[in-house]
């Protein structure tokens, strides 16, 4: 029996080594206050929406990062408020340069494992090849261009300026897959403090109803 | 305690007080029971919790190939509390299947399948079957590639069905690829199921309070040892369920993305096979058990009766020696043996299919029948080897108790035969 357990666990533990081949996510720490969501909903409205939507998020859902009124207004020109977010370029035309229509933004912190992690790793996994040109670490043969020219920069203040941004980025991509996680958050801490006295009561009073049967 | 007018009005017509005394206030239960004996009364809970939050979901979910993938996420992002709803249902299920398999567990350790608790065992196993297929057809309601992929993988197996395969398979669909046809069958079929669930927990019940709760001592107790399900049981009870909402609240608050697979996060698209089917974690340990077999044919029959094996416990266990793993070091150690095996087998089944992986599975696949298999022996002999080596005084009083109305009953029946041949 014993012999067993151990076998078993020696040849699992071994097999998960085996598995494990992709590179590792950056470990990065996200902040989602508004000021940085806010920075992060720029870029990729002014960025990243030049090929990807963002059909999930509608133009009034920004009014809850930070944006005003008017700027939102600005932003959807004649479309309505509840308009999704379309890339500015159309789906045919993406698709005939790059070969596939980039995938929507609103859900992909959601739809890849580790969220904002991932999408901040993506873009630091640019880089350059000996022959000069720019592969992808993490997704090799990437058909995105190195949009933010990562590849190739070299001074590390410019590099120290796009890793900031880039956490914004991630942070409000996060935000635009699950928007309500931070009222999520804040109301499950009140839901299991709530559990818990009542959890404690119970077990006090079943503790004093079978007092009299031990 | 004078009754409310109403009250007397209705029990002199319906058996209402009655019911109330004899089935809940004053049931009796047996004092030893632990807090396994908990995970029933919290399955019904969750039973309860699926068809509340998922009658709202309904509300605003679309079963169409065109629109339920985004109506989720109108749900998700629009409707008041969707997102709760949602979480609280989604994880709803991977908590139905964590108790339901505590449940079982419970009862294989102490053996309560045995007599005189077989229907309640195979009510149960019809109760998993229904299970399965509700959170199967569920899965494939969000839209997304895992719902789509694993549909599609899941209805072509009946394609092995022999003679008519194919047939059966558009049949179910109701079309030759999952489409729009199999997404509003299984809304249907969904939104019913948990309805006929209902009815066979109502027999299972019935089935309960006629034969009582075993205990984990395995001996029947003496009267005074047995004490009313209020307020005892009800508030142990309540102190369980306040553990397993804390744990639940914590995933549905804090991580309620732990149970979706984030390729579920892309809508469904026929024409992109993604690189990794994978099914929901309470399905692993038979998946695994299909892909260790080769032949499609046979990975089905195998998958089947991994499943359906669990129906002839009562009578693979040949053991007279009550309480289950109790007084039995034998039988117990298999039962770990079992669980070791479901843990890889969960694990294989989770992995892509490597040659390595397939090997594994295969060895796993083996010793998961091999335990069924070699029970009847095993119990036989263990049960001799304990009579020599003796057992508690209680526990032989209550195989020879057994035995003697057995014995009573056995030449009652033979007096009854010759009677009868004696008038013909
Ligand atoms: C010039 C067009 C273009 C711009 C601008 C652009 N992308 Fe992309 N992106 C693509 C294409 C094309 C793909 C598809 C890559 C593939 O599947 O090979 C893609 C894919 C992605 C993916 C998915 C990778 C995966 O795992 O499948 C992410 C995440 C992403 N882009 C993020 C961004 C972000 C963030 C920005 C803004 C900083 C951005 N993109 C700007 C064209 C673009
Ligand atoms: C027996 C218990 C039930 C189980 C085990 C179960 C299981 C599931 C599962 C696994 C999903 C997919 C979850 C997801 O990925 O989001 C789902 C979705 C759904 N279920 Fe159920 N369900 C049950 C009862 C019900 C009932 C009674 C109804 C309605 C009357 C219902 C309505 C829905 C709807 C509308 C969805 C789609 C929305 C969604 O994906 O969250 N369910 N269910």
């Amino acid at each position: 029996m014993k012999k067993i357990i151990s076998l078993t666990g020696g040849l699992l533990i071994s097999l998960t080594a085996l598995a494990s081949e992709t590179p590792p996510l950056l470990d990065v720490e996200l902040q989602h206050d508004t000021a940085t969501l806010r920075q992060g909903a720029d870029v990729v409205l002014n960025v990243c929406a030049g090929c990807h939507s963002l059909h999930y998020l509608k133009y009034r859902d920004l009014l809850e990062v930070g944006f005003t009124q008017a700027e939102v207004d600005g932003l959807r020109g004649q479309l309505e408020v509840t308009a999704t977010i379309a890339a500015m370029s159309p789906p045919d035309m993406l698709k005939e340069t790059y070969g596939v229509v980039p995938p929507d933004l609103s859900l992909i912190a959601k739809a890849r494992k580790g969220g904002g992690r991932y999408v901040y790793t993506l873009f630091n996994s640019f880089y350059q090849r000996p022959d000069g040109t720019v592969d992808n670490h993490l997704f090799p043969n990437i058909r995105m261009p190195d949009v933010l020219g990562v590849a190739s920069m070299t001074d590390p203040a410019q590099k120290k300026e796009f890793q900031e941004s880039m956490r914004k980025v991630a942070a409000f991509l996060e935000w635009a897959a699950d928007p309500n996680a931070a009222e999520r958050r804040g109301m499950g801490v009140y839901v299991l403090i709530y559990l818990f006295i009542i959890t404690l009561l119970f077990w006090l009073m079943k503790r004093r109803i079978w007092s009299d049967v031990h | 305690m004078s009754k409310h007018p109403v009250v007397q009005w209705i029990d002199r017509r319906f058996p209402f007080t009655a019911f109330f005394k004899h089935e809940l206030t004053e049931y009796k239960v047996p004092r030893n029971l632990s807090y396994w004996w908990n995970f029933g009364f919290l399955a019904g809970f969750v039973l309860v919790l699926q068809v509340v939050s998922g009658v709202f979901l309904a509300m605003h979910y679309k079963p169409d190939a065109q629109l339920a993938f985004a109506s989720i996420e109108h749900i998700m992002r629009d409707v008041n509390y969707g997102w709760l709803l949602r979480y609280m249902h989604s994880t709803g299920a991977s908590a139905f299947f964590v108790v339901i398999y505590i449940h079982m567990a419970r009862t294989l350790y102490y053996g309560s399948f045995r007599a005189p608790r077989e229907l309640m065992w195979w009510s149960g196993q019809v109760l998993l079957l229904t299970l399965m297929a509700t959170a199967f057809m569920g899965y494939l309601l969000p839209w997304g590639q895992m719902s789509y992929w694993g549909a599609q993988v899941i209805t072509n197996l009946f394609r092995a069905t022999p003679f008519i395969g194919d047939q059966v398979v558009v049949w179910l669909r109701g079309d030759f690829v999952v489409g729009d046809a199999t997404l509003n069958r299984f809304f249907v079929l969904h939104f019913f199921f948990p309805f006929l669930i209902f009815g066979i927990v109502g027999l299972h019940l019935v089935a309960l309070h006629f034969v009582r709760s075993s205990n984990p001592s395995g001996i029947n107790l003496k009267d005074e040892d047995n004490i009313s399900l209020h307020p005892y049981f009800t508030f142990k009870d309540l102190f369980g369920l306040g553990i397993f909402l804390l744990i639940f609240c914590g995933f549905v608050f804090f991580y309620p993305d732990f149970f979706i697979e984030p390729d579920n996060n892309i809508p469904a698209d026929p024409l992109k096979t993604p690189p990794h089917i994978t099914p929901e974690w309470y399905f692993l340990p038979f998946y695994a058990i299909l892909r260790a077999i080769p032949d499609m044919l046979g990975g089905v029959v195998a998958m089947t009766l991994s499943i359906l094996v669990f129906a002839a416990m009562p009578y693979l266990d040949r053991s007279q020696i009550p309480g289950g793993s109790r007084y039995r070091p034998f039988y117990r150690a298999m039962f770990w043996a079992f669980v070791v095996d479901l843990s890889v087998l969960t694990y294989v089944g989770a992995q892509p299919a490597t040659d390595e992986m397939a090997l594994v599975g295969r060895i796993a696949t083996i010793i998961y029948f091999s335990l069924f298999m070699v029970l009847p022996i095993i119990s036989k002999r263990e049960e001799a080897w304990l009579f020599v080596r003796g057992l508690p005084q209680e526990v032989m009083a209550m195989i020879a108790g057994e035995k003697e109305s057995d014995r009573r009953k056995r030449s009652m029946d033979r007096r009854k035969t010759e009677r009868r041949q004696g008038e013909e």
